[in-house]
């Protein structure tokens, strides 16, 4: 079947089956390796894209759930190698380590201060629940969400 | 210091946050083939027949390898070294196989979904076996015929020091501490990469692992290759934790390119990777100690069976590494040790961050915590009366301690945990109502730094200049997703005062790196951070004497500052200008090698406080607070550190409460999931609270020990004494679920009435 949406704004039309998973479509059929695999069965969260601004498991969405809808990706993230902000807070705030969570960490970020600008810790680790970081204790990653939804609203971070 | 002691991102952090780093499981090379395994569906006996028919007709499938069409040279999965005593009992594929997991063929075809649709279909006959999934049941006697040699291996026996007369007031301790088996859940599963250059005759093998020499003794021993012949190559690591450390996928992909003479890509996905490749071993164990009733520890005595699983791998290795840890942190007369390790029909045990560490002082915390309630004694108290103090021997290996921090990180943690002020704090607590327990707990722990004087331990070095005035590095590195590479150059640049973006620094390539053992045994930054610190220190005389002959000046009047050489007269030189001169006028390289040999291991220890609420209704514990103090010498990387600390306490604290892999007696089955694997996640944890002390004095880079084992080891232990100081328990069987709180509870409810 042929399933028309779009990646990281660019249209896309492939023909696929149906229950295709969306994790296959990135990283097979389009080469967009950022997005791992970690379960493959929404436990993890390393699979992490937006879809239609919302984070969801690429691992758990088929190609028939994707029609009409816009994919967001972490190499739709960064402008010409540019970083966004929330990806230089990772950076910077060493909420970095093996880098395995790290894409879909970002994008459940993303999803998380496209809907709520201001989170609380609490909010942010709710937001994050579904992503799973075996080296770190999440305190980088809470920070440097902290960090980026101050700098996207404008203001400078306070801890 | 300008920057060792600063906190530096990891040195790939860009391209893992944009998504264009490559892990081995993103490789795509013209022409590969993609593996998928098939693995026994019993857990004992032996293949009688692999029909592949259905299998071939799948489109896209080119091959099948299986146990009777593909070597069956036995190896050992855990070797680094050509020499290395090991038991040889693995094999690419099994023809007895010994575990439902167990590897029997693989089925190589053009697209990754054409060759697992074919494995499933793969029919594989068997003749079954007896089976045991418990030590109890191989003890018995069920399963003698598991291996030619039968099921118990490296049993040992060992004492140190001197047992002193005990007087009859001495108080005798005896826990019994059970450990389940636990998976690394490293968020990148086990991949790997191969292929064959049949015209060149070149096997070259991609993965992310912990040796790159230690995979290249196995394969070119496997296949009668030169061990020119093999380039291993290190690939970015998505985590390891010791799952790495262990050659499991790179055999079977070896072998499939070696067939096809295509490449070849194995992903494991997540159920392969809990269940076949290696986890950390049960362990069921009775400590003893014997305490003066002033809190003098006489003697301690472990007796260790490890369910080492279905093939013996490290186990005899890792059964004496136990003895090892005896004398790391506490100061004694006398230990004494039996160990030994069983063959099950389970999946294989492993390499597991600490190495033994944590499985030894889980349970002689919790059995000191024990003997602090028999003495009536704080047990922070207890601890404080036996800690190695600065200067006194390892008996186990007759080695200085060196400058060990124990005391101190007890005495800070006391003061920065509030332990009086909570202690009485829980007592009001728990007296003012009855549904919630809290308690609070001080785990300790002793480590490595590398393997001396156990094994040889030794790295080797090489540094250039090149004409921009960088420095390349070729050092046998393993950055495991912890920094590793980011702290050596941190190392470089704080010696030769150059920005860090200046120095490159190579991981483990055996085509172009030097010969190291690998990235374990917490060696990296002790050993061959210890290479780079004297390598720089060369490199740095040597750009002085070259920039001398070159200006006409006593290199003794030079020196370097903010990446530039200076004179005395203000003027200053390049270190790429000094590099060109040699260059055109010596016609030599800016260049220098240096090996090194390690000679000490001082204690590296910790101090972790816990604090935590017991919902006794539910079983549920609620970590409140929870302090790691480190005695780390240095800490290079600081933030990396701290990082790494933080994340050890979440897999500690998920050893502690929630985190088990259990075969089912019945068939056989291991878990499998992640969701019945239970790690933390942000809403369960909390910010851990750090503190290092760094005192230096070491033989490591700027006085730097361990730390990446060290901050695992006492994070169980801490956990799970805060829970039995809430609930005035001796819960030592691990983990503390919810359902055994509440056991204990109904247990306790029953006695009552």
């Amino acid at each position: 079947m042929k399933f028309e949406f779009t990646v990281n704004g660019k249209n896309v039309s492939l023909e696929v089956p149906p229950d295709r998973r969306l994790l296959d479509i990135l990283r097979e059929d389009l080469g967009l390796t950022g997005t791992k695999e970690g379960c493959g069965e929404g436990e993890c969260g390393a699979c992490t894209v937006l879809l239609d601004r919302r984070a969801v498991h690429s691992c758990l969405t088929v190609a028939a759930q994707l029609p009409g809808r816009a994919v967001v990706t972490i190499e739709g993230l960064s402008d010409c190698g540019e970083m966004s902000d929330l990806q230089r807070a990772f950076v910077e705030e060493t909420a970095i380590q093996c880098g395995y969570c790290t894409t879909g960490m970002v994008m459940s970020a993303r999803a998380l201060l496209y809907e709520n600008p201001n989170p609380t810790e609490e909010e942010i680790r709710i937001a994050l629940a579904g992503n799973i970081c075996r080296c770190s204790g999440y305190t980088q990653i809470i920070r440097a969400v902290k960090r980026a939804a101050a700098e996207e609203r404008g203001e400078a971070e306070r801890d | 210091m300008k920057i060792v002691g600063s906190s530096r991102p990891i040195h790939d952090a860009k391209a893992k946050v944009t998504g264009s780093v490559r892990y081995a499981g993103d490789f795509d090379l013209p022409g590969m083939l993609y593996a998928a395994v098939i693995f026994s569906q019993i857990p004992h006996g032996y293949v009688t027949k692999v029909n592949v028919d259905r299998a071939m007709e799948v489109g896209g499938v080119v091959e099948i390898l299986h146990c009777f069409n593909t070597t069956d040279r036995p190896y050992n999965r855990f070797r680094t070294m050509k020499g290395q005593k090991t038991l040889e009992q693995d094999r690419i594929f099994q023809r007895h196989v010994r575990y439902v997991g167990d590897r029997v063929g693989c089925v190589l075809a053009e697209t990754p979904q054409a060759a697992r649709e074919a494995a499933a279909l793969v029919e594989v006959t068997y003749d079954p076996l007896p089976f045991a999934t418990t030590v109890s049941e191989v003890l018995e006697g069920k399963i003698d015929c598991i291996h030619p040699e039968g099921a118990v291996f490296g049993a040992v026996e060992l004492a140190f020091g001197k047992e002193p007369e005990m007087r009859p007031d001495t108080v005798e301790t005896v826990t019994e501490t059970f450990l389940p088996r636990l998976t690394h859940m490293t968020m990148e599963t086990h991949c790997c990469v191969a292929s064959w250059d049949r015209a060149m005759e070149q096997l070259t093998v991609w993965s992310p692992n912990q040796s790159v020499y230690g995979i290249r003794t196995v394969l070119a021993e496997l296949f009668d290759l030169p061990y020119e012949k093999v380039r291993v190559v290190k690939t970015t690591m998505g985590g390891s934790f010791g799952a790495k450390q262990e050659w499991v996928l790179e055999p079977v992909t070896a072998a499939a390119a070696l067939r096809t003479g295509r490449p070849v890509k194995l992903v494991y996905n997540r159920a392969e990777c809990m269940v076949s490749t290696i986890s950390r071993g049960p362990i069921h164990a009775k400590f003893v100690t014997k305490i003066t009733p002033q809190g003098k520890i006489q003697s301690m005595g472990a007796d260790v069976i490890l369910d080492s699983g279905a093939y013996v791998g490290n186990a005899c290795d890792y059964i004496q590494a136990l003895a090892s840890k005896f004398f790391r942190c506490y100061s004694y007369p006398f230990a004494h040790y039996t160990g030994r390790a069983v063959c099950t029909n389970t999946p294989m045990s492993g390499a597991y961050r600490g190495w033994s560490a944590p499985e030894m002082y889980t349970m002689m915390e919790h059995n000191l915590n024990m003997a602090a309630r028999r003495l009536h004694m704080d047990p922070l108290e207890l601890r404080l009366r036996n800690v190695a103090l600065p200067g006194e021997v390892d008996r186990k290996t007759g080695l200085s301690l060196g400058e060990i921090r124990i005391r101190e990180c007890l005495l800070l943690g006391r003061e920065k945990f509030f332990w009086e002020k909570r202690k009485k704090e829980n007592r009001a607590f728990n007296a003012g109502q009855t549904r919630f327990r809290r308690g609070i707990a001080v785990g300790c722990a002793g480590h490595v730094n590398g393997y001396y004087p156990r094994f040889p331990d030794y790295a080797g070095v090489s540094m250039r200049v090149n004409e921009s005035g960088g420095i390349q590095v070729l050092a046998t590195l393993h950055d495991h997703g912890c920094g590793t590479v980011t702290a050596m150059k941190m190392i470089v640049s704080e010696v030769l005062d150059l920005p860090l973006e200046k120095i490159q620094i190579s991981e483990g390539d055996t085509a172009v790196t030097p010969h190291d053992v690998g990235c374990f045994a917490s060696r990296s930054t002790y050993v061959i951070g210890r290479a780079l610190f004297d390598c720089s220190e060369k490199l740095r005389d040597e750009l002085l004497e070259a920039c001398g002959r070159w200006k006409n000046t006593d290199s003794s009047e030079l020196w370097v500052k903010d990446g530039e050489i200076r004179f005395s007269d203000g003027r200053a030189v390049s270190y790429g200008d000094v590099a060109v001169w040699m260059l055109r006028e010596e016609q030599k390289e800016l260049w220098v090698n240096h090996q090194s040999q390690s000679q000490s291991n001082p204690g590296v220890t910790g101090a972790h406080f816990a604090w935590v609420e017991v919902d006794t209704c539910t079983g549920m514990v609620k970590l409140l607070d929870y302090l790691a103090v480190h005695d780390i010498g240095q800490a290079i990387n600081r933030e990396m550190c701290v990082a790494q600390i933080q994340g050890a306490v979440a897999m500690g604290s998920g050893a502690a409460l929630s985190e088990h892999m259990d075969t089912n007696p019945k068939n056989g089955k291991t878990t499998a999931t992640m969701k019945d694997y239970h790690v933390r996640n942000t809403p369960d944890f909390l910010n851990v609270r750090v503190e290092l002390i760094e005192d230096g004095g070491t033989q490591g880079p700027f006085g730097a020990k361990s730390i990446g084992e060290a901050c695992y080891v006492p994070v169980a232990a801490a956990v799970a004494g805060a829970v039995n100081d809430a609930l005035d328990s001796d819960l030592s069987s691990f983990p503390l679920t919810p359902d055994a709180i509440v056991d204990l509870m109904i247990k306790r409810e029953q006695h009552e009435v």
